[in-house]
């Protein structure tokens, strides 16, 4: 049992660390943050990493992914997060892409896994629709067979970056006489399809993440389903393992800690630092100590995985604990920021922090993270059932 | 970056689980304590001829020269029964103050003794005013013609009611110096009890004990260091046995949520119960990720500074954690056994009893989170 990097892998780590310097800075980090540039950001950052051969860690490497050993891809994780570099967004590489080269024949592999890696095609993710949200396999949205296309007809919501996306994968209902789980189809669909529309939601942070997408009458061929018709339900829930994993925003949390300290070194707090103040050190102990742990539950289970055995609940244990620190460094950076942290934009260039308004919309948008990937109620259930077999 | 067990670690847990499954269900474990001593005899001496009395001490003083990781092995397997043999104060505390101190007669006079189960010993440190303040204590030596002379009091020394021997902190000069002190040496008043969890202790005072010089177990700026050393490893093995615990509890909970049934179901199905369960398994998770990653961070040489705070942070931020959920689940555990829960006839509470004393040893939840925030903010 051990922790430590050999010379190889040492070496590894300087080449991450010298090739962030010289891809990533802050300024490119602003633009990511600012929602005006934040898709041509995201592409530049993602065609950066693509370049290098760095794009899909956990991919096959007959796909395009890594040879990297599961140390590897903690080390790649840990200078992201050192160099305040997000993730670029999982809908095409940790979501989709997956799905494609483990269920899709050879001609969708061809024709859609470039474009996912080079950050080409944008994709969003079409679940939950108004009535179908934790409880997915409500989904109404229904795909009638025409000859060589599916007509389909209804409506998702909680798309976020619908109003990015080039593709949406969608679940679908084929057929409406069986058993809920057995009549949903996975489909492909070009967002530039006839039919299709995109409304935005605005959440409560004032942003436009998130959009409703109808379908109406859309014409979709045969060809962009993903493996046997009535069989979607089984890919997406491969999916949705992948999905919780990516979801535990280990690294995200390691970047808002550290800027929290930062700030807390430099604010004021009744004549001394704001970072000395026992109280505040207390919170910041638990969070981090929470998140020390959360780390290894990570490792273990990419451990575990890489011996054969597959995330099950320990994925949905990743997602219920990584969510909740989310939140809780998220309400940490927002309670330092203090007041400037509830300035909104529009009043102008008032008197305080340039962090304040970044602090109010994580916090803000952050309270959707328990929610999305299915609710944390709802992986307390999968956990009790599948788990811990009650 | 490996978290599995070696082959021979492997070996080791096959062996005290099935040991511990043998001969330790609750029943055994209450014959063990109502012995005089408090614990088993035989079982202790099948812990000699099994070789688990050598496994963390030093090779050169015919130990296993086992690791950390092979401490917790045992001490996991021990806090899955609440074990009350004192391994703990006999091996971990005394018996690794007297390896790796730097005295030799005393080495050759103990060790081979506590290896084969033949000398029970104790690390005398706290007193009434210590808590976790290890150098809050007024026990003083005074030098007499050749040799030492010791008075003070010590309180809650670990098995200090049947110990042969007791390895004392004390001023000597301007630092603390570690003595051993036989038990039967004139001047040396006991008064024994019991822990909650079964453990037990003495309260020592020590009248004008007259200890000859070749009893100085260590003197000096190297005392300390050797006492925070020991201190710390043993800090890593009770977390180890509280791990141990935790997972006995979820279990037991899942196990008796099944087959308890009101409302004409088991209650194992009602929702608001599940959740519950979850909590204690994600908070046994999460303990289990601390100790694997303090066993990582503790068992290699600390080569440089970052390293060793890198090393101590992880011990405090383990030590705080499961003092913290240990008990969370431990009343988690009572509450869903509902009023079986609060009686002696079922075992969860003395895993209780067992998870609070672990938490008041060697710094609780609030003092290892200050030490924690201390390494880590200043």
């Amino acid at each position: 049992m051990h922790a430590t990097y050999s010379p190889e892998e040492r070496l590894f780590q300087d080449q991450v660390r010298s090739f962030l310097r010289n891809n990533f800075n802050a300024e490119l980090a602003a633009r990511i943050r600012e929602p005006e540039t934040f898709k041509s950001a995201t592409i530049e950052w993602q065609k950066k990493r693509f370049a290098k051969g760095w794009v899909a860690p956990g991919w096959p490497v007959e796909y395009g992914g890594c040879a990297w050993t599961d140390t590897q891809k903690y080390i790649f994780d840990g200078a992201l997060a050192e160099a305040e570099a997000p993730d670029v967004p999982p809908f095409g590489l940790k979501m989709v892409g997956p799905v494609i080269y483990t269920f899709g024949n050879e001609e969708q592999k061809a024709r859609f896994l470039p474009g996912i890696l080079n950050g080409d095609t944008w994709w969003c993710q079409g679940y939950s629709e108004p009535g179908a949200g934790s409880d997915l396999v409500a989904l109404q949205t229904r795909a009638e067979r025409d000859g060589d296309d599916y007509i389909i007809n209804g409506t998702k919501i909680w798309t976020t970056y619908a109003q990015h996306a080039d593709w949406i994968f969608a679940l679908v209902r084929t057929d409406t006489t069986a058993k809920p789980q057995q009549g949903i189809s996975f489909l492909l669909i070009d967002m530039r399809s006839s039919g299709v529309s995109v409304a935005p939601i605005t959440s409560i942070d004032g942003e436009h993440h998130l959009n409703e997408v109808r379908f109406d009458n859309v014409r979709v061929p045969v060809a962009n389903r993903i493996g046997e018709e009535n069989k979607g339900w089984t890919y997406a829930k491969a999916l949705l393992t992948h999905e919780r994993t990516a979801l535990s925003g280990i690294a995200y949390c390691k970047q808002v800690l550290n800027t929290v300290r930062r700030l807390a070194a430099d604010e004021n707090d009744d004549g001394q630092a704001l970072l000395a103040s026992p109280t505040l050190q207390a919170r910041m102990a638990d969070i981090e100590m929470e998140l020390m742990a959360l780390e290894y539950t990570e490792l273990r289970v990419l451990a575990a995985v890489a011996k054969g055995g597959a995330p099950g609940m320990e994925s949905s244990l990743l997602k219920l604990k990584g969510t909740e620190l989310q939140q809780a460094v998220q309400s940490l950076q927002f309670d330092v920021a203090g007041l400037y942290g509830s300035v909104l934009p529009s009043t102008g260039l008032a008197m305080g922090h340039d962090y304040g308004d970044r602090a109010r919309r994580e916090y803000m948008f952050g309270r959707a993270c328990t929610i999305y990937g299915g609710s944390n109620e709802v992986q307390k259930n999968i956990i009790a059932k599948f788990g811990l077999g009650l | 970056m490996d978290f599995s067990l070696n082959a021979e670690q492997q070996l080791l847990k096959d062996s005290v689980d099935k040991y511990m499954s043998e001969r330790y269900d609750s029943e055994q474990r209450r014959s063990y304590l109502a012995a005089p001593k408090g614990f088993s005899a035989a079982v202790w001496q099948d812990f000699g001829n099994l070789g688990w009395l050598t496994v963390p001490l030093p090779e050169s003083e015919g130990g296993f020269g086992g690791s950390v990781v092979d401490t917790a092995v045992l001490m996991e397997a021990m806090g899955r029964s609440v074990a009350v043999e004192p391994y703990l104060a006999t091996v971990l505390l005394a018996g690794q103050l007297i390896a790796n101190g730097d005295n030799a007669t005393l080495k050759e006079r103990y060790l081979p003794d506590i290896l084969s189960g033949n000398c029970q010993a104790a690390f005398a440190y706290q007193e009434r005013r210590s808590r976790h303040q290890l150098d809050a204590i007024d026990c003083q030596l005074e030098r007499n013609g050749d040799g030492y002379s010791l008075n003070g009091h010590k309180t809650l020394v670990l098995n200090g009611a049947i110990a042969d021997v007791l390895i004392v902190t004390a001023w000597l000069d301007e630092s603390i110096a570690l003595f051993a002190v036989p038990a039967n040496s004139a001047g040396v008043h006991c008064d024994a009890f019991r822990l909650m969890d079964g453990q037990g202790v003495a309260n020592v005072r020590f009248d004008a004990v007259q200890l000859p010089r070749e009893n100085l177990v260590c003197a000096g700026a190297g005392s300390m260091a050797l006492i925070r050393r020991v201190l710390d490893e043993a800090t890593i093995a009770v977390s180890a046995q509280a791990v141990g615990a935790m997972e006995y509890l979820l279990k037991a909970t899942v196990d008796y949520s099944n087959t308890r049934k009101q409302f004409g179901q088991p209650i194992g199905k009602f929702q608001a119960l599940q959740h519950r369960m979850v909590d204690m398994y994600t908070a046994t998770e999460q303990c289990r990720s601390l100790l694997v990653r303090a066993l990582c961070s503790n068992s290699i040489e600390q080569g440089d500074v970052q390293t060793q705070a890198q090393a101590e942070m992880d011990i405090a931020a383990l030590k705080a954690m499961v003092g913290k959920l240990g008990r969370a689940v431990a009343e988690e555990a009572v509450q869903i056994h509902g009023g079986m829960g609060v009686t002696e006839e079922l075992n969860i509470g003395d895993y209780l009893k067992r998870l609070m004393v672990i938490d008041s040893l060697f710094g609780d939840q609030d003092w290892q989170r200050r030490r924690f925030a201390t390494l880590r903010y200043q």
